[in-house]
């Protein structure tokens, strides 16, 4: 069971990575500064290293929302199991839609109906919940937002140029932004690298602990660290095409001054808040500043369809992972036979989705093309999109 | 709640993110200056710019030491 447990939770990374991949790279992508497979390779390299920087483990990844320790319950292998279940076929689905959604509120969301339907209600702390999952989702998107909006609106007022003397615009040459981004995107993968490593780190060495196999209060080995380091890293490589065309086109056009703008808000809330101790989501916060960022530069306009179906997709994270969470730790409270059958759904499911996703391909080729792009995004009724991405490949 | 911490979020997130972008776009601005080719530039414009690029790297490196455990040990 633990071993299983490692490799759900590996795997479980793995989605975490490609999942976010978006969230660094969409915007320098989207502006031409970097090619997207060299985007890619650059984040995977740089989560690598920021999964290693800093190993203050999140001794949070529950964080308290289940209630543990004496007077609490114990988290045993089963339930971290159904929770990684539930987290990981949100992350697919999501991913399958094209939707940035948080891959640590599916796992906190999975976690949380594990625990319900195998310990009781009474084993989860509502008032955590509120303030570790529930404000900081409002909060994300608002600061980060806010402050892509600001920077924005700085980045081109400071450099617009008009002839002083007829008041003609003259040419801006704001091409240096593009150059910036690929710093800044790079400081985003690196904050990705240091923040969501740790989440699976923390997973395993709960699992370790609770098997006996480590004592409690411990860090994580070191074969936890590389092994997460690692998976992080090759899901990031392997790239969630669909969510970086959602977030690199599908909000708003981005040009290389507000992907600058947005990146470095994005960096800067991401590190503030794992260093100043109030969690931020990566995937919420780099899109409210892609979101702000469009509403920066005057003569975008800022897609609120697909802003608002993300919102959406926000909402329904937490119940949803926790569904498949309840019905997964249902299952494997019947003993071994359980286990079977909801690892093999699992990768049924997992092996559906992928199937799935063969049909309509996005990939480093056609991630960004950006008329084509809006579109997709534009009508997203399920069919027509998928039908306009499939009458693109066929021009192709 | 956490109220506090929010707000220092808040605020250390606009900081960072305007100071790296000012000192960019100034960067930027300056360059373009710089590059003039019909009013010639002052001399010291390319230098300017190269410091406030100097600047920005600056800020990031002192935000990537303030929040690298290893360096506070």
């Amino acid at each position: 069971m633990v071993a299983l447990v490692v490799s759900l939770a590996l795997f479980f990374d793995f989605t975490n990575g490609f999942h976010d991949t978006a969230n660094a790279m969409a915007t320098p992508i989207a502006t031409g500064a970097i090619k997207p497979r060299t985007a890619v390779a650059l984040a995977a390299v740089l989560n690598l290293v920021g999964a290693f920087l800093s190993t203050e483990v999140a001794k949070t990844v529950s964080g308290g929302i289940i209630k543990e320790g004496s007077d609490g319950v114990a988290i045993t292998p089963d339930i971290i199991f159904a929770g990684l279940m539930g987290a990981i076929l949100w992350n697919m689905i999501t991913w399958l839609k094209g939707l940035p959604s948080s891959s640590s509120h599916a796992l906190f969301g999975g976690l949380i109906g594990a625990a319900i339907a195998g310990i009781g209600i009474h084993s989860i702390n509502f008032e955590s919940i509120l303030q570790k999952v529930i404000l900081p989702a409002v909060f994300a998107p608002i600061i980060a937002g806010g402050a892509a909006y600001l920077c924005t609106r700085l980045a081109y007022a400071l450099t617009s140029r008009h002839d002083p003397e007829t008041g003609d615009k003259l040419t801006q040459k704001r091409g240096g932004f593009r150059t910036g981004q690929i710093f800044t995107s790079s400081l985003v993968a690196l904050a990705h690298g240091t923040n969501d490593a740790q989440k699976t780190m923390g997973i395993i060495t709960l699992v370790l602990i609770s098997a006996g196999a480590q004592p409690a209060g411990s860090g994580p080995q070191w074969w936890v660290i590389t092994a997460c380091a690692l998976a992080i890293a090759i899901g990031t490589y392997a790239g969630g095409w669909r969510i970086i065309r959602t977030m690199g086109s599908g909000l708003t056009e981005v040009k290389p001054a507000q992907g600058f703008s947005a990146e470095a808000s994005t960096a800067s809330a991401i590190l503030a808040s794992s260093h100043l101790g109030f969690a931020l989501s990566t995937t919420q916060v780099a899109s409210g500043s892609v979101i702000g960022s469009g509403m920066g530069r005057r003569g975008t306009t800022v897609r609120w369809g697909t802003a608002g179906r993300i919102a959406l997709g926000w909402l329904f994270t937490l119940p949803a992972a926790g569904i498949v969470g309840a019905l997964t730790a249902v299952l494997v409270q019947t003993g071994v036979v359980g286990v079977i059958i909801a690892a093999a759904a699992g990768t049924a499911a997992v092996a559906y989705m992928f199937v799935h996703s063969r049909k309509s391909q996005v990939g480093h080729h056609n991630a960004v093309e950006i008329e084509e792009m809006g579109q997709a995004v534009q009508f997203r009724k399920k069919k027509s999109a998928a039908k306009a991405i499939k009458n693109g490949d066929a021009q192709r | 709640m956490k109220w506090l911490e929010l707000f220092s979020v808040a605020g250390a997130t606009l900081v960072a993110a305007v100071t790296v972008v000012v000192l960019y776009s100034l960067g930027v601005r300056l360059t373009a200056i710089a590059g003039d080719v019909r009013n010639a530039p002052a001399s010291w414009t390319r230098p300017l710019a190269y410091t406030c690029f100097a600047l920005c790297g600056a800020a990031v490196l002192f935000g990537l030491y303030l929040i690298i455990p290893y360096f506070h040990k």
